[in-house]
Parts: C-alpha cells; sequence; structure tokens
C-alpha cells in the first residue's frame, strides 16, 4: 500500500530491485574485496554511515557491502534520482531507507531531515549537498559527524570552499579525486554513458554529426572520445589553455562555443559549472540541434528566460522541445539533469565498482583515523587507489611485472655510473 | 489492374485490425511523429518520387520490425494511394503503442508485441489473405508462407521487395528451385541499405542494446562475433572504438582474412569463447552458437544476437540442458548450465530491435528510401520473376538526397580528368 508520507514507495517492489542488484554484484569484484578487508577490520562494526547517492542497483551494492561488513547504513535519495524498487530491496535487507521517486522538493527535504535524524557518523556525500545541509540547517546533527567520502567533482569544489573559509569542521575525503575514480568513471564510464544515453533516448546516429562537447576536463575527454567512435566530428569548447590544446593533440577542433553554436547537431556539457550553456547560445543553434548535459545538473545547462513547450508535449520521453525562435526548437534531454543518470541506468558496473571501492575502504580509512584527520579536505591515500586497481587486475586476470633490484637501484640513484653485474 | 480508391472507413480498418491496445495511439503518434522529422530522404525525393500515382489502389503487405520508422514508411506508401497492410516480421519487435496510431491513422495492423509463435503466425497469414500485390518483406517470413499456405495467392503476387540479407537468400533458393514466379527487388543489396543499415545501424544499435540491457562497460571487454559479414564488421568496428577486443569466427576464409588484416583477432570458437566476455551472433544463420559451444563459454558470459534467427543463438537447446533459468533483469535470462551460469539477452531475439531502439532513424531512413523505390520500380519496371537489385541510378539518387539534406556537394569530373585508355585503343587498332 502507498502511504505517501512513509520513507519509499512501496515495500513490495522488493523482488524486482534484488534482481538487478544480483546482477550488480556479479560484476563488482574490486567492492567485494573491500567488503571482505573492512569486514575483517571490523572498524565498521556498529558505526553509522550515510550514504547520499543516486539510488540504483550498484550504489545499493555499496549500502549492503557495508551493511554486511558491519554498519549501520542509512540512505537518502533525492526523487529524481531514486529507482523506487531498489529502494525496497534494500529495507527488505535491513538498511534504512529515505528516497521515494513521487517526493516533491518539499517532502524530500523531509525524508533529508529525517536521514539525518539518524546521527550519521561518516557519510558517503554526493555534490556535498548533505555536508552543506548539515553545516547550515542542521548544526544539531554536526557534533555526530566525524567525516564525509565526496563523490563527485562538483562536491569536492565546494568543500575546498568551505575548508577555505574555515567552515568545514570534519575530515573530507575527496573520493572523486582517487586514480582508480577519475581515471576510469570520468573518463570511461561518463563518457560511455552519456553518449549512449543520447543515441538511446533519440534513436538517432551520430556518424556524420558534429558534436559540440563544453568543457574538456576528465568527463569532456570521454565524451569526446566516445562521441568520436561512433562516427562523430567532434569540436570542443574550452576555458583553459592546457586542455584546449590536450583536446587539438587528441586530434579535435577548438572553437568558442558561439561561433559553433549555429553548425553544432549536438551540443554536451561536462563543465561542472553552472551557467555553461545557456538561452542566448541556444538562440543561435539550428532547428532540431540537441543539448544534453553530461555534467551536473542544472544551472549548467540554463535556458535564460526561454520556455520549454508544456509537459504532455514531449517530442518524446525525456526529450524537451524549446522553441527558440524563428519557427525553430532546440531539444533539450532530461530537462538539463545530467543525462545518463538521469534518462539511462548510469555508469557502467565495473566503472562504478573501482568508485565504490575507492569509497568502502575511503570509510574504513576514516573510521580508522578519525582522530588524527584534521578538519579539511584529504586526497584518498595512494595504497587505497592501489589496493582496488590490483582487486580487479586480479579479477581480470592480468598479471603485473615487478621491479628488479637493478631497475630500483637505477631508479634511486643519480650518478652516470652503469650498472655492473 | 486498377482499384478504386478505396479508402477503407477507419472504423472498418480498426475492426479488421489484431493489435495491443488501440488507447497507445497518441504515445506511438508522437513517436512516429519524431521518426519522420529525423527522415529527409523519405520525406523527400521518396514522397516526390511516389507521386506518380503508381502506388494508387495497390495493396502493398509490410512486414518488417514493426516500430516507429517502420510506421512512417507505411504512412508514405499510403499517402502515395497504396492500401497497406502491416504486420512484425518477429513476434517480439513489435512495439504496441507504434500498431496503435497506424490504426488510428486508418492502416490495417495485425501484430502485439507479448505474442506467441503461433500467434504470430496467424498475423502473417491474415496480411497474406488480404491478398497483396507486393511484399516489403523482412526475412521473407511473408513471401515463405504464402508459397507455402496460400500457394493460389502467391502465384498472383506481383513481386517482393526484401530487406534482409536472410530473406535475399531464401528468395533466391526460391527462384532457383523454380518457385518464384514474380519478380523480387533484393533491397538488401543496394549500396544505400548494406554498406549503412547493416554495419553502421546493426553495429550500433547492437553495442547499444548489449550496454544497456546490461549496463556494463566496453571498454576493456573481449567480445567474440560470430559472422564477419557486413553487421559483423560494424560490431567489431564500434566494439574497437569503445575500447573492446573484438574475437572473430568465421567459416569463410576471405573474411577471416579481412578480419584480421582489419587488426582483430581470428580464431576457433574452441580458442574464442573461452575468454570472451560478450559473445555475439552475427551470422544470419541458425544455431551458430548452439551445444558443441557451451562447454567452452566463460562463466557468466553474456550472449547477444544480431542476426534475423531467434534461433541464432540455440537457445531452446540452452533451455533443455540447463538445470534452471530465470529472468535476473528486464531483458536479461540467466541460465543455470551444469553449475555455470550464462546469461541471454532478449530471448535470444535480435537484440537491437527487442532490446532497444532498433536501428538510429536516420540509417533507416536510408533502408526505406531504398524499399520504396525498389516497391515503386517494381511497379512501373518491366523486370522478369527472378532476383533484381535496385539500379545504380536510384541508389545514387539516395544518398545524393541524404548528402544534400546534410547540406553536402560532391566534386564533379572534368573532361581532362579521364584516363587515356581511348588513345591507346585507337593506337592499337
Amino acid at each position: 500500500m502507498n502511504n505517501p508520507e512513509a520513507n519509499i514507495v512501496d515495500a513490495n517492489m522488493a523482488p524486482e530491485g534484488l534482481g538487478r542488484i544480483a546482477w550488480a554484484r556479479e560484476f563488482m569484484p574490486a567492492l567485494a574485496d573491500a567488503q571482505r578487508e573492512v569486514a575483517e577490520s571490523g572498524l565498521l562494526q556498529g558505526r553509522r554511515v550515510g550514504i547520499i547517492l543516486t539510488l540504483e542497483p550498484k550504489t545499493a551494492c555499496l549500502a549492503l557491502a557495508l551493511a554486511e561488513a558491519g554498519a549501520d547504513v542509512s540512505v537518502f535519495c533525492s526523487a529524481t534520482h531514486v529507482t523506487d524498487s531498489v529502494a525496497a530491496a534494500l529495507v527488505s535487507h535491513g538498511v534504512a531507507v529515505y528516497a521515494r521517486s513521487d517526493a516533491d522538493a518539499e517532502f524530500d527535504e523531509v525524508l533529508l531531515n529525517r536521514f539525518i535524524d539518524e546521527h550519521i557518523e561518516i557519510l558517503i556525500d554526493d555534490g556535498a549537498g548533505g555536508t552543506r545541509y548539515i553545516h547550515t540547517r542542521r548544526l544539531d546533527a554536526l557534533p555526530f559527524l566525524k567525516g564525509v567520502a565526496e563523490e563527485t567533482t562538483s562536491g569536492v569544489r565546494p568543500l575546498r570552499v568551505m575548508e577555505s573559509e574555515g567552515a568545514l569542521t570534519v575530515p573530507a575525503i575527496a573520493v572523486n579525486d582517487a586514480r582508480a575514480k577519475q581515471l576510469f568513471d570520468n573518463v570511461y564510464g561518463t563518457g560511455q554513458a552519456v553518449v549512449m544515453t543520447l543515441i538511446d533516448v533519440t534513436n538517432t546516429q551520430l556518424q556524420g554529426k558534429e558534436v559540440v562537447v563544453v568543457g574538456y576536463g576528465w568527463v569532456g575527454s570521454g565524451i569526446a572520445r566516445c562521441a568520436h567512435a561512433l562516427g562523430a566530428r567532434v569540436t570542443v569548447t574550452e576555458i583553459d589553455s592546457i586542455r584546449a590544446l590536450q583536446a587539438i593533440h587528441d586530434g579535435y577542433d577548438v572553437a568558442r562555443l558561439e561561433t559553433v553554436c549555429p553548425t553544432g547537431d549536438v551540443f554536451i556539457t561536462a563543465t561542472g559549472i553552472g551557467y555553461s550553456l545557456t538561452g542566448d547560445h541556444m538562440r543561435l543553434m539550428k532547428d532540431g540541434a540537441i543539448v544534453s548535459v553530461g555534467g551536473a545538473g542544472p544551472p549548467e545547462v540554463d535556458l535564460g528566460g526561454l520556455n520549454p513547450v508544456e509537459r504532455g508535449e514531449f517530442a518524446r520521453a525525456e526529450i524537451r522541445t524549446i522553441p527558440v525562435g524563428d519557427d525553430r526548437s532546440v531539444f533539450l534531454i532530461a530537462d538539463g539533469e545530467c543525462s545518463n543518470v538521469s534518462a539511462a541506468e548510469g555508469n557502467s558496473i565495473e566503472i562504478m565498482d573501482l568508485s565504490l571501492a575507492v569509497q568502502m575502504r575511503a570509510v574504513q580509512y576514516l573510521a580508522a583515523n578519525q582522530k588524527t584527520l584534521t578538519n579539511g579536505v584529504h586526497p584518498v591515500p595512494p595504497e587505497i587507489d592501489d589496493s582496488v586497481a590490483r582487486s580487479l587486475l586480479a579479477a581480470i586476470g592480468a598479471e603485473l611485472d615487478e621491479p628488479s633490484p637493478a631497475q630500483e637501484r637505477h631508479a634511486a640513484s643519480w650518478q652516470f655510473t652503469a650498472e655492473t653485474t | 489492374m486498377s482499384f478504386p480508391d478505396d479508402a477503407t472507413p477507419r472504423a472498418d480498418v480498426a475492426s479488421k485490425s489484431r493489435i495491443a491496445d488501440p488507447a497507445l495511439a497518441p504515445e506511438g503518434r508522437l513517436a512516429i511523429g519524431w521518426a519522420q522529422r529525423h527522415s529527409p530522404v523519405l520525406s523527400g525525393l521518396v514522397r516526390r518520387e511516389l507521386e506518380d500515382g503508381a502506388f494508387r489502389g495497390q495493396r502493398v503487405a509490410l512486414v518488417v520490425h514493426l516500430e516507429a520508422k517502420t510506421a512512417f514508411l507505411a504512412t508514405v506508401l499510403a499517402d502515395a494511394g497504396a492500401r497497406v497492410v502491416v504486420a512484425g516480421s518477429n513476434p517480439h519487435s513489435t512495439r504496441d503503442d507504434i500498431a496503435a496510431a497506424l490504426v488510428d491513422m486508418g492502416i490495417e495492423v495485425h501484430s502485439s508485441r507479448q505474442s506467441s509463435y503461433e500467434v504470430w503466425e496467424e498475423d502473417l497469414l491474415a496480411v497474406a489473405d488480404s491478398e497483396p500485390h507486393y511484399i516489403i518483406d523482412d526475412g521473407a517470413e511473408l513471401t515463405v508462407r504464402m508459397a507455402k499456405h496460400r500457394p493460389e495467392l502467391y502465384r498472383q503476387l506481383k513481386g517482393v521487395s526484401e530487406e534482409t540479407t536472410t530473406g535475399v537468400a531464401r528468395l533466391k533458393a526460391l527462384h532457383a528451385a523454380d518457385r518464384l514466379p514474380f519478380p523480387a527487388m533484393a533491397a538488401n543489396d543496394a549500396a544505400c541499405k548494406h554498406m549503412f543499415d547493416n554495419r553502421y545501424g546493426t553495429g550500433q544499435s547492437t553495442i547499444q542494446a548489449i550496454l544497456s540491457l546490461t549496463n556494463l562497460l566496453m571498454a576493456g571487454k573481449r567480445v567474440a562475433i560470430v559472422g564477419y559479414g557486413w553487421v559483423g564488421r560494424g560490431i567489431a568496428t564500434y566494439v574497437r572504438a569503445l575500447g573492446g577486443r573484438a574475437i572473430v569466427i568465421e567459416v569463410d576464409p576471405i573474411k577471416a582474412l579481412e578480419a584480421f588484416m582489419d587488426g582483430h583477432e581470428v580464431a576457433e570458437p574452441a580458442v574464442a569463447l573461452p575468454g570472451a566476455d560478450i559473445v555475439i551472433t552475427a551470422t544470419g544463420g541458425m544455431r551458430a552458437i548452439g551445444s558443441r559451444h557451451f562447454p567452452w563459454l566463460k562463466p557468466n558470459a553474456v550472449l547477444a544476437n544480431a542476426g534475423h534467427h531467434d534461433l541464432e543463438i540455440d537457445v531452446e537447446a540452452l533451455a533443455e540442458e540447463a538445470d534452471s533459468y530465470s529472468g535476473i533483469r528486464p531483458g536479461v535470462t540467466r541460465f543455470e548450465w551444469r553449475g555455470k551460469p550464462i546469461n541471454v539477452l532478449s530471448s535470444g531475439a535480435l537484440v537491437n530491435i527487442s532490446g532497444g531502439l532498433g536501428h538510429p532513424i536516420e540509417i533507416m531512413d536510408l533502408s526505406f528510401a531504398v524499399q520504396g523505390l525498389s516497391s515503386h520500380e517494381l511497379i512501373v519496371g518491366d523486370y522478369p520473376p527472378g532476383v533484381h537489385v535496385l539500379p545504380r541510378r536510384l541508389d545514387e539518387e539516395i544518398a545524393r538526397a541524404r548528402l544534400l539534406a546534410e547540406g553536402i556537394s560532391l566534386d564533379v569530373v572534368t573532361d581532362d580528368q579521364f584516363d587515356t585508355i581511348d588513345e591507346w585503343l585507337e593506337v592499337g587498332s
């Protein structure tokens, strides 16, 4: 029965969610390794761990892994990013879930507050949303909070601002900046997912299309790579000179955004920064141009006064028609939300395995070092990166070399002498 | 023979049709509208060519995977005056909202998504009983059934235009057996069809469907591809482009050598399958992966079919030999085969259509432009019984129309660019 005041939509949806979680777990060897080690350490036994991540089968695997390692796990997710059957499946495993897809903004906040009422000690955060909320509106819950592990680029940025202003009162691990996350999740994961979502939703081809990628960070380079792989001609727009130069050396054109607005067929933003593509840009675009977001949600793409066609007049589901004048329309995917998450199932399982295994070990690290870690943003220790990468290599069956004594001696020396044996 | 403009009343069309749910029509209309928006060749060149009235009063059976792009072709033919009757070419690929929209637009449809093979056969025979003059066929599914079950109506057929490699092979076999009393167009063999549809269309959409059904990553995967025809080539291209490694299994030495020169691994099944995370069949035949292959499969391998037959992966044998099987996620069936999990996508049906939205619209715009002009050619041309190909001139017109829509112009050859062979011939004479 659907009680609109309840924390999830319907507990009876659990079986479908359980099937999808079981599928994801098959392809997450690094998380399984991390779970085993964390459980053996006993460090999370009885600790209250909160998760604010898009709630779908892969993040559910992290919740279950933490619970099975002994933690007392709660999950919050806002309405746009929750899969109700997965929420039900987690509840059936004893995880406290505050997430329903039919919540309005007001009830989302009610759910967030119920989540914070769990007195979270270690928070896995997305966009630093929970951390910022507790630091501003729920100061009563702040004393319980011992550490934060942040998943995204767009969350690490505000955490550093908080740190510089002396506002951050807990240690935070920049999980996003881990090599095992950034080099894979942002490039291959988001790259593949954003481009595949675009062609899935639109049922169009990229061969021969002019695809404009706004921002050439890790995500942008992955999107460019994937679009090019599917036959698109890619143009990159950047504000950073080094990244622009990198894009040219990767074989793409670089231009100012307003210059390419009239010719581009598809525009994908990947900046993580608000107002990167606005209504003023859309007014310059040709009829039928498609705009999609691979970075953060609004206002990364901001309609700036343009009015989308009313709901119910979608050209297709997930595609919003935006008249831009002179009988021209631009199509916006997923209302400018991060498209791979909002209009598809998010990044692939194997990629999330790496990111979530880093999360799992970062939570363990916070628990183990909470007395010594200072309040501020800390990098993921290299040992965590290394153990996560080694887990996956072992599962794939790829073996590594080890440096010989001669190599080690040479690497450590500075003199011109040759090695003699 | 010409028929009066038999504008069948809508209620009549609805009562003759067999679809899942007429209420789905509005959603289907939006999808057809979106397809129309991205179909410049059908909307332009083909509509213009069909304005000559050749289709007026002709009964055309359209038996192709029934989704938005196919529906748009049906409306183009109907607008040209044809009386179109539609069925799906596979019992699992029909989109019910599209079928409803077509009936709503006055076109007779016999198809629903969740139909059994028996019901699908009945649908095809219902289309046969509409006494078509022409068939636009896929896999020659309707043609071969009419030959077998409706021999008199079969003899009255005036022509068939065929979509796939599999169907063309079947038509050629019928012709060789002297059982093709009418001309057929191998639409598949037109350059604007197989070079784009089979390679880029099936290639892209197969990978797309596999990734979206499984939520898996292509980078770092080993993917065995059974068959290196146009479809297999396209799949291998995109596997590699997205960071995977393609291992090709072939029986044809020329194609195997081509795959090798394209930089892919080529190996026999016993060598290729044990390391493959994903196995894709693209032979157009049957049982490309069957009982003898199951022991070689890697535990947890994902199997998907890109060919015409639902039995290209022998799911019947797999179900029989497996201890158990169940759906683990939508579109994914997990078989426990002698203690080893084996995952099959879309029950072995064409994965890009059953597990996704099928080919990109712009690709189908080319393919259906070929179908439209091929069937038009059958009406206005004077073709003897046998299997024919769209004249090169029309093939080129389709390509030009698409290039024009993209704003692309071509170079022209000047007189001084021609080879001087004529001069040599004169010297030698």
